[in-house]
């Protein structure tokens, strides 16, 4: 069983994901990396792109990163910010 | 009171609950959905808002012009109000917040941004400096407006303009409770985003658990501290902006709600009392006639 951490996409007036996740695929301004459960803390700003996310249940999910924005990563939960 | 005079008013008092009743579900619709637009944005501002706070235990922070802490000398004031009136006592206290931040300050060192004519209308007669004023008509607002707006206040104060820019908004608790509440924008401070998250909690629900914020020393930052503030700083500034006029509106709405339910309760009220005047005075009458008649007749008899 893989390890899950807390995971919320949020934009401005609404929520895209909240929950556990086993894993989050991420365009970083310097380079695609990728978020898993005990991730150390970590601050990038996101270029625009893609981003994949794999939910707790398996489930993936898919969603466009128009115009940047900020992923922050502490304490096995991460936040991102379109 | 004549009797006619009596009857044009009750129906006088009719009218007017027609049309408060009219406004009343109205602004029950509006209120709703503001309300609902208040409560999804929470996330997300609390969410911005504690990347900051995290961060803010960087050196970087300090750096940021925005950031920058000093003596105040010339403030700008953001004042958040309705178009409209008729919504009970929102708008006076908004105003009344306003005008008491401002009154430490001489009338020529604070520049007024309007949001809303009632508090454009009340700062320009009193011979403020009125920099910018938007019409507060549409619901739907793009959070691009107020990044317009942010960003231009973000400009004069990092240039020196502004030492201190104040959001004056009506905060919204419930239905029945809104706050006139003073913010500090800009400079960002920890104290002041700290206040802000708490205050954006909503009672209940799931996003009521407030996570504790703490520090991370250690964080790696990519591509460095200053870039991601640099990013982070003028976005924020934004929607905290965004945010703020979100409360004001899902405020405004239910203030008036409440303020037409109140006067469609009244008028239906007097519209009450008079019809029992009306029924008093009308039986007087009648009475008075019968008994004249009775009187009258009684005469004749002997």
């Amino acid at each position: 069983m893989m390890k899950t951490f807390h995971l919320t996409v949020a934009r401005v007036g609404e929520n895209l994901f909240d929950g556990e996740a086993l894993s989050a695929s991420l365009p970083g301004s310097e380079g695609v990396f990728e978020v898993l459960a005990g991730h150390e803390a970590f601050v990038s700003l996101l270029a625009e792109g893609e981003m994949r996310l794999r939910a707790a249940d398996g489930e993936t999910f898919h969603f466009e990163i128009p115009a940047g924005g900020i992923a922050e990563v502490s304490g096995n939960q991460a936040t991102i910010l379109l | 009171m004549a009797l006619k005079d009596i009857k044009t008013k009750i129906q006088a008092t009719e009218r007017t609950h027609k049309v408060t009743r009219a406004m009343e579900a109205v602004s029950a619709v509006k209120m709703r959905k503001t309300q609902g637009v208040a409560l999804a944005g929470r996330p997300y501002a609390r969410a911005a808002l504690q990347v900051l706070a995290r961060l803010s235990g960087s050196a970087d922070l300090a750096r940021h012009p925005l950031t920058a802490v000093r003596d105040i000398r010339h403030v700008a004031l953001v004042i958040l109000t309705s178009d409209k009136g008729l919504a009970g006592a929102l708008n006076s206290g908004v105003i009344a917040a306003a005008a008491e931040a401002a009154l430490p300050y001489a009338t020529d060192a604070v520049t007024v941004y309007a949001y809303g004519r009632k508090g454009e209308e009340y700062f320009a007669r009193r011979g403020y400096r009125v920099a910018r004023a938007f019409e507060n008509k549409k619901d739907a607002v793009e959070i691009s407006v107020m990044e317009e707006l942010s960003t231009e206040l973000g400009r004069a104060f990092a240039g020196g303009t502004y030492d201190e820019v104040l959001v004056a908004y009506s905060n919204f608790k419930s239905t029945f409770e809104q706050v006139p509440t003073i913010r500090r924008l800009l400079p960002l401070t920890l104290p002041g985003i700290t206040r802000l998250i708490e205050d954006i909690v909503p009672e209940k629900g799931k996003w009521s658990d407030l996570r504790a914020i703490e520090s991370v020393p250690a964080y790696s930052i990519e591509p460095d501290g200053g870039e991601v503030l640099a990013t982070l700083a003028p976005r924020l500034t934004a929607i905290s902006l965004y945010h703020l006029l979100l409360e004001a509106k899902a405020s405004e709405h239910s203030a008036r709600m409440v303020a037409m339910k109140n006067a469609s309760d009244k008028s239906k009220e007097v519209a009450h009392d008079l019809t029992r005047l009306f029924n008093k005075i009308r039986q007087a009458a009648i009475t008075r006639e019968v008994s004249e008649i009775v009187g009258g007749r009684e005469a004749l008899a002997i």
